[in-house]
């Protein structure tokens, strides 16, 4: 099972080198120059980007700063979803690094959720734990523990602490052997090509008969089209942080090792790069 | 990228409904591995960055600290004369600020003084509290020992223990053996006894028989003497009758009184009454008024007893009191376990008969009424008591002592009874109205006293033996004790007095290992003094006796040896020793001149015969 501590590791230690440049728009005292920084993947926007802030501002009056938002290529950035997954939806096929605009005017309102504090973000964070486990265990195991557990949880992501955050969250990623497997895998796939945010459905991991779900098992339900067909190209790439797994991994693994802080399995279906 | 994917359809394609299981091993290891090497690709190509992003952003900070510098001195040549003034300005308020970071220099040092000095205190308590810390450390490692030490002190105690366990048992062990062989030996001491009786008994039987033969031998020849005096001579009438005719002539009411107690048809009575006239014949001086008194002189020879014929454990405790009844069948002893017992005495042995009960301590005296039919004695209880033979429970209880009763007799009168007492006094009871009906004080312990025909006469601790009068004694019920009549020397603290039968010679022993016989009937101190070499008196309440023949004294030593001296030469007769194994404390002559007992004051009785 080394392996599998390895792919936690690396699931949590993936960086995506960023380029964040200020609108070209916002009234400056001087040029602002571009900040880069390594963002990782399984944060959140707001919550790692204090110094990109600090760094603009220094270039700005205060009377002309409101709330900040990203954008990349016209595209407001939630800042609700995992930076992983707004890199795979939205940029996945381009060159690194990534370019980001930072914004201080016009807060696309209809886009965009607001966000003050870091506290939004722990509340959002520890409601998608929530939903998971309730999925997964009929939220047992989540109000079992303890409020300093939830705040462990919590910590652990925000402070970047491996151990920390794992050696609760490991409680959340059991299940009794005889059931072979969650309850209902939490998963989330996006598209961009769509007007619904996501799709979120009730998912076994084992087939009534016993057998484990795969990942194509998952797709043939939820988004056919993603599968490979013989006869046509490959239209689609399925993207859990930025790699591509074989269709046949068993979905309860996946759900286990790929899935993010909020322990959703988040899965990106991007079109296929063309060339 | 098209590696990934191609092994991707590669995956679906096998991925068929009817897809063989065994390609599920490899395959489950080779999507790990995939997702593994992808992960591995993906922050390779993302991951080179990190440096180029540390250099940017240092370069940045760089950057931003030249432009700092460059503006503000850019800014300072712009007016050089107001420059001068603002050089100043900045000059006075570097002056400001240099004294006021001097002051906080101060200010700063001196809170590290304070500090110091706090750190310093901590120091010390952390030293002492270490120190004490050690001291505990070391006051626990001195319990522990001791722990340990009481621990050793436990299992040596315990091994001791179990080894007093171990002798314990094993002593217990050998008791056992012990009481099964003691119960062996008194099996076979009881058979070998009841062989030694069976002897005894023919061997009596036998002589009864020899006896009864020499008898009528006897009376053959007397009838041939009387043949032969009736023949030659006729003087005196009265005295050349038959033996029988004479005892029936000569004083009617005596005899009556004799017979009752005698049965005619003994063959000891009818030599006994010979063995009396020979006597008579022997000592010219008989009074007629002074034999009339008691049932004397029914025996006139006494036996010397030469050997034990019985010893028997009689009581629990100590024996101190004997005594014959004036039958000589049956005898009385009384010890300090409150019972006297009664004893049948019969072909040379004594048999336990009743147990007189009632006394609350021990008794110190008995005596049997002249009839025999009753028993008085005297008790530690500060009572005297009666009994009848027959009864166990006592007739009469006699109290109003305030210490022991050291003696208790009948008075002449066989309606009275006259006791002595520890508390200086002697009583004299009414048996039938069951009273004390004088009193009379003396200045000395009394420890025995006895009844003559009219006068009582007590021995007292200060050596003196006191002669009291109870005259008129004719008028029964008015008897008295008068006033004391007579003071009599002796040598040493009385222990007992015994009168004679014929209640001529009075006989005293002392704590100076001294008997002593008086003869009361000349009113001199003309006394006889009666010593041995080994007799030694025993204690204070030691009883001495004089034989019913009045010709021998008898008294127990506190060797445990039986002494006996010739009243008339003074010598010692004989010497019984080794039947008792501590000191005696009284003996009993029987009536008939047959037995002697002597009890000790270690529960043994010894029955002595001449035989």
């Amino acid at each position: 099972m080394a392996d599998d501590k390895d792919v936690l590791r690396d699931v949590w230690f993936g960086r995506i080198p960023t380029c964040f440049t200020l609108n070209p728009d916002e009234i400056t005292e001087r040029e602002a120059e571009p900040y880069y920084l390594l963002l990782p993947r399984v944060s959140y926007l707001t919550l790692v980007t204090d110094k990109v802030k600090k760094h603009f501002l220094k270039v700005m009056k205060t009377e002309d700063v409101e709330e900040m938002w990203f954008e990349y290529e016209g595209t407001p950035l939630k800042w609700h979803y995992p930076i992983g997954v707004l890199f795979d939806l939205h940029a996945s096929n381009t060159v690194l690094p990534w370019n980001i605009t930072v914004q201080f005017r016009n807060f696309p309102d209809r886009d965009l959720l607001h966000c003050q504090s870091n506290s939004i973000v722990e509340a959002h964070f520890m409601s998608s734990i929530k939903e998971a486990d309730a999925l997964k265990h009929k939220s047992q195991v989540i109000n079992d523990m303890q409020k300093k557990d939830h705040k462990q949880l919590w910590m652990g992501l925000q402070n970047d602490k491996f151990d920390q955050f794992w050696a609760m969250n490991r409680k959340l990623m059991e299940y009794s052997t005889e059931e072979g497997g969650f309850r209902y895998i939490p998963f989330r796939i996006y598209q961009t090509l769509s007007d619904r945010p996501f799709i979120q459905k009730l998912f076994r991991p084992v087939s009534p008969e016993g057998n484990a779900y795969t990942l194509s098992d998952l797709l043939k339900e939820m988004f056919p089209a993603a599968l490979p067909t013989e006869r046509e190209p490959k239209r689609y790439q399925v993207l859990i942080h930025g790699i591509e797994p074989l269709l046949e991994t068993p979905l309860q693994w996946l759900s286990e090792h790929l899935s993010h802080p909020d322990n959703f399995l988040h899965i990106c279906i991007v079109p296929a790069p063309s060339d | 990228m098209a590696a990934v994917t191609a092994a991707a359809g590669g995956v679906v394609r096998t991925d068929s409904p009817g897809a063989p299981e065994r390609s599920g091993r490899r395959s489950s290891e080779s999507w790990k591995r995939h997702v593994v090497r992808q992960l591995k690709n993906r922050d390779r190509n993302q991951h080179m960055f990190q440096d180029l992003i540390c250099f940017y952003t240092r370069l940045l900070e760089k950057n931003s600290l030249a432009k700092g510098i460059i503006s503000s001195c850019t800014r300072r040549p712009s007016d050089s004369s107001s420059s001068v003034s603002s050089l100043l300005q900045q000059n006075d308020q570097l002056k400001k600020t240099t004294g006021e970071l001097a002051y906080r220099v101060v200010e700063l040092q001196q809170q590290i003084r304070v500090k110091e000095c706090v750190l310093q205190q901590q120091r010390v308590r952390l030293e002492e509290e270490e120190r004490l810390l050690e001291r505990a450390s070391d006051a626990r490692q001195e319990l522990n020992m001791r722990v340990e030490q009481v621990k050793q002190e436990n299992r040596a105690v315990k091994a001791k223990y179990d080894s007093l366990l171990e002798r314990q048992r094993a002593a217990e062990m050998s008791l056992r053996q012990a009481e099964d062989r003691g119960g062996h030996l008194l099996e076979d001491m009881i058979y070998s006894k009841q062989q030694a009786a069976d002897r005894m008994n023919s061997r009596n039987e036998h002589r009864s028989r020899a006896r009864a033969m020499k008898l009528q031998r006897g009376q053959q020849s007397t009838v041939r003497a009387k043949v032969d005096i009736d023949s030659p001579s006729s003087a005196p009438t009265s005295r050349s009758a038959s033996p029988k005719n004479e005892a029936c002539g000569s004083s009617e009411q005596r005899r009556t009184r004799l017979f009752r107690s005698v049965s005619l048809s003994s063959p000891r009575f009818l030599s006994s009454i010979r063995n009396m006239f020979e006597k008579r014949r022997g000592r010219s001086f008989c009074s007629l008024e002074e034999d009339s008194m008691g049932p004397v002189g029914i025996c006139l020879a006494a036996r010397v007893p030469v050997r034990a014929l019985q010893v028997l454990e009689a009581h629990e405790q100590g024996i101190n009191a004997v005594r014959f009844s004036s039958r000589s069948d049956l005898l009385a002893t009384g010890g300090t376990d409150r019972v006297i017992k009664l004893w049948e005495v019969r072909a040379g042995s004594l048999t336990h008969r009743a147990t007189l009960d009632g006394s609350t301590e021990g008794i110190t005296c008995i005596e049997f009424d002249p009839i025999g039919a009753r028993v008085l004695a005297a008790s530690y209880d500060k009572s005297a008591l009666l009994w009848r033979v027959d009864n166990s429970v006592p007739k009469l209880t006699l109290t109003g002592h305030n210490r022991k009763v050291t003696a208790a007799r009948f008075s002449s009168s066989s309606h009275q009874v006259v006791t002595g007492s520890a508390d200086r006094t002697i009583r004299l009871w009414d048996l039938q109205r069951a009273a004390c009906v004088q009193e009379v004080e003396v200045a000395s312990y009394c420890s025995d006293l006895v009844c003559s025909e009219n006068r009582i006469i007590s021995g007292h601790y200060d050596s003196k033996i006191r002669v009291w009068d109870s005259s008129s004694s004719l008028t029964c019920v008015t008897s008295r004790v008068g006033s004391c009549i007579q003071e009599l020397p002796a040598q040493g603290k009385v222990t007992s007095l015994d009168i004679s039968p014929d209640q001529r010679q009075l006989l005293s022993c002392c704590r100076d290992d001294c008997l002593q016989l008086l003869d009361l009937r000349r009113c001199s101190n003309a006394r006889v003094c009666f010593r041995a070499d080994g007799f030694k008196c025993g204690s204070d309440s030691t009883k001495a006796v004089i034989s019913p023949d009045s010709c021998f004294l008898a008294a127990g030593s506190a060797d445990g040896a039986v002494f006996i001296w010739n009243a008339t030469t003074g010598n010692l007769e004989t010497h019984l020793p080794d039947k008792h194994s501590s000191s005696i404390s009284a003996v009993s002559w029987s009536l008939s001149g047959e037995y002697l007992v002597s009890v000790d004051r270690s529960r043994w009785a010894v029955l002595w015969s001449d035989l």
